[in-house]
């Protein structure tokens, strides 16, 4: 785990590396802290890592116009953030959690959690999806979400009007930031329910779901029961 | 306004009055000389002459012939204008006198400029009647203004002055009252302003000028002191003149005011010693002065883009209008009444906008308590704050009741002054201290504090350096070692008094130290509030850091 803390006040940067030290453990292989948005930035776009803690208010910038491209990322986001009225709009950009200030360990804890564990029943306001284009970043309206595509370390985000787009976050990253509506059919499957039509029976044991535009999907043999059982 | 309304419709009445009584004037003829013979009707005054040319001693005769075309309805009377003594006799009967002809033994008691008296029946048949005087002129001499006879129904006579002089007096008194309303307001103010004592001396003014002008018609002024009067409604009226147009570049912000000014009092000045003893024409020449120059004034003022400049322009050409069709002793004073109408009306609009501003400023210094208040309820300073606050007491809970204690110790200082407008400099260093340990238990950066030359006696709008402390805490990187050292320094002059602040730091960049944050704008906002336009501030990098420089002007 390659964590990286972006926080202008020192006590609370160690604060935050001391938790995170103590709940990672020996899983925890890089740990960095930046002072400055500027730092932070120029640190992700040279090394890869998997979690990012951000403040939003640094130095008197707002860490919010950023929030757009940290998102877009192939890796978590947790704001931990004095300013508690903007949690809901971080959560439609996609973070991971909010941890409002001043946290104790166990709040933040739970936040970590969230990373291996995939907490059912979380609210999960997610409204877009942010994505890296040529130098840019665009929001994808979850709505226009067809179905998700798992390609390695990437996804292939299907949209409804017919149009694919990358995704710097794993499926797997991305099933836990995405809301319950989206289940996962296969291994490599993501998809909104909205779009499911009926599964079929394949020759061969195998299962298949049909999509509304008639596209037809596999179905991983352990998912089926439980696609079944959401599909009724 | 319903009153001047009212007035104007009324006044035409008197205006176009004509004469009840129906006549033919003829000639005056004068004839130095005493001879009672002369009053006869029949006599034969053909060889006298058209002009007086009467001497201080002598008395002389003037004779004129009346022709009454139909008999009267009522009694009727006649009105005199003339300057002496004189007896007068009606078809060669005598029916009064006014004042007292000069004997060889007597000297003249001198009569009034304006006498009425009355006809019997007897006397004022249609038909020709000669009216004959005997007169002196002792005093004056050189004024020869000659006589003039004027006839109509006695009663109407004595009652149309009364009810001209009953309308200006109503017209007076409103003046007097308005008059001492702005002087009262004046002089009670706080915050006294110019033009309301230049509209309390133009309403005063005004008053005089009402009362001396229509004074003629209650008290019985010898012909000896006529021009005293006069004189005095000249001077009223010269003055009012540059008054009204300097009360209008006041209001209009006009910029040559002393230009205007000093070409309107030396035309003025001029009318009065070409127009030497011409009191009408100079009265009338110096309104159009003043008409000239106010709408010069309102013109600009118009193109200003002043407020209530059209609705003054308005009035003046109403004005000018009533000015020019109306007789003068109305049309003087209607107009004149109009303009200040205009003026009292402008002087509301101004009130208006200084309450508005006042209570603007009022809302200003309690949006300005209410900012200080927050600085410390802020999300950003409270919970970042707080979340430092936990970890020292898990970590080190001696040092975080050092750090609680420093916290109540700002709070402690914030709640004193967040109603001040000014406080003690030394309160603020005190605030700015206890910050700077707070700051250090959060940020484990070394600040330092020092200061020069402060002055204890001195006092500064709250928070002012506090906000630049904050801007300097957070844009600044320390430099190692040394961490970050603020200087507060104090220089005061017979000028100003200069407070200069400096962060000795790396300064970050991207630096958001330019002009516009919100911390800019308090204290650009709480200068404002207690000193006016009288300050200058400045922030900008310096070699060693961070120079913010906040200069104070003595007025």
């Amino acid at each position: 785990m390659r964590v990286l803390i972006i926080e202008d006040e020192a006590r609370i940067a160690n604060r935050l590396e001391r938790i995170t030290r103590s709940f990672f453990e020996e899983n925890l292989s890089v740990l960095v802290i930046c002072d400055s948005l500027q730092k932070g930035i120029d640190y992700i776009e040279n090394q890869p890592i998997d979690l990012l803690l951000l403040d939003l208010n640094l130095n008197g910038q707002n860490g919010f116009n950023l929030l757009e491209s940290v998102v877009a990322g192939s890796f978590h986001t947790i704001i931990v953030s004095a300013y508690t009225d903007k949690a809901i709009t971080a959560f439609t950009y996609g973070v991971l959690d909010f941890v409002p200030k001043p946290f104790d360990q166990a709040r933040l804890e739970m936040a970590f959690k969230r990373i291996s564990i995939p907490t059912k029943g979380v609210e999960r306001n997610i409204k877009f999806l942010a994505v890296k284009k040529a130098g840019t970043v665009r929001l994808i309206d979850i709505s226009e979400l067809h179905y998700i595509k798992g390609a390695g370390i990437y996804s292939e985000l299907h949209l409804q009007n017919g149009k694919q787009e990358l995704h710097d976050k794993s499926l797997e990253k991305l099933q836990q930031l995405l809301p319950d509506t989206f289940e996962r059919i296969h291994k490599s499957y993501l998809i909104s329910l909205a779009q499911a039509e009926r599964i079929l029976i394949q020759p061969g044991g195998r299962y298949g779901l049909l999509l509304k535009t008639g596209e037809i999907l596999p179905v991983g043999r352990s998912r089926y029961k439980d696609l079944k059982d959401k599909m009724i | 306004m319903q009153r001047l309304f009212f007035l104007l419709a009324i006044l035409p009445f008197f205006i176009s009055c004509k004469s009840d009584v129906v006549y033919e004037e003829y000639p005056v003829l004068y004839q130095n000389g005493d001879s009672i013979l002369w009053a006869n009707k029949n006599y034969d005054d053909s060889a006298w002459a058209t002009r007086q040319t009467s001497s201080a001693d002598s008395v002389f005769w003037i004779r004129t012939r009346i022709k009454i075309l139909e008999n009267p309805a009522a009694m009727p009377g006649v009105q005199v204008n003339a300057f002496g003594a004189f007896e007068i006799y009606w078809d060669g009967v005598f029916i009064g006198t006014n004042g007292k002809v000069s004997d060889k033994n007597t000297p003249e008691i001198p009569g009034t400029e304006i006498t009425y008296f009355s006809l019997p029946d007897s006397l004022s048949r249609a038909g020709m009647h000669v009216v004959s005087f005997r007169a002196s002129q002792s005093y004056l001499t050189k004024e020869q203004r000659g006589i003039y006879v004027k006839m109509d129904l006695y009663k109407d006579l004595l009652t149309q002055p009364l009810i001209i002089t009953s309308l200006m007096n109503l017209m007076s008194g409103a003046f007097l009252i308005a008059s001492l309303y702005y002087f009262f307001l004046y002089f009670n103010s706080s915050k006294r302003q110019w033009t309301t004592l230049i509209f309390a001396m133009i309403c005063l003014l005004f008053f005089a000028l009402l009362i001396l002008e229509f004074i003629k018609f209650y008290i019985d002024i010898p012909y000896t002191q006529f021009f005293i009067r006069l004189e005095a409604i000249g001077i009223l009226t010269m003055i009012i003149a540059v008054l009204v147009p300097f009360y209008f570049t006041i209001q209009f912000n006009f910029k040559r005011k002393k230009v205007l000014l000093g070409i309107l009092s030396i035309s003025l000045i001029a009318i009065y010693v070409f127009n030497y003893r011409h009191y009408d024409y100079s009265a009338q020449l110096y309104s159009i002065c003043m008409l000239i120059s106010s709408t010069m004034v309102v013109l600009t003022a118009i193109r200003q883009k002043e407020k209530g400049a059209v609705l003054v322009l308005a009035g003046l050409l109403c004005s000018i209008v009533v000015n020019k069709y109306l007789v003068y002793d109305f049309g003087l004073f209607i107009g004149f009444t109009i303009i200040v109408l205009c003026m009292l009306y402008l002087h509301t609009i101004r009130s208006r906008v200084i309450e508005d501003e006042y209570h603007s400023s009022m809302l200003l210094s309690s949006r300005l308590q209410l900012e200080l208040v927050k600085k410390n309820i802020q999300p950003h300073f409270l919970k970042n704050t707080l979340t430092s606050l936990i970890d020292w007491v898990e970590e080190s809970p001696k040092e975080g009741a050092k750090f609680i204690h420093a916290l109540a110790a700002e709070f402690d200082i914030m709640n004193t002054i967040s109603e001040a407008v000014l406080i003690p400099v030394r309160q603020e260093i005190e605030l700015c201290k206890v910050h700077l340990t707070v700051m250090q238990f959060r940020k484990e950066i070394n600040y330092q504090w020092e200061e020069f030359g402060i002055d204890e006696a001195e006092f500064i709008p709250p928070a002012l350096i506090h906000t630049i402390l904050e801007n300097g805490i957070t844009h600044s990187i320390p430099i190692a070692d040394c961490g970050i050292r603020f200087s507060l320094r104090f220089v005061k002059t017979n000028i100003y008094r200069q407070y200069t602040f400096e962060t000795i730091a790396e300064n970050r960049i991207p630096s958001r130290h330019g002009k516009g944050g919100t911390g800019f704008r308090y204290i650009q906002a709480r200068l404002s509030e207690s000193y006016g336009d009288n300050w200058e501030f400045s922030s900008e990098a310096s070699p060693t850091g961070w120079l913010s420089t906040i200069k104070l002007y003595y007025k």
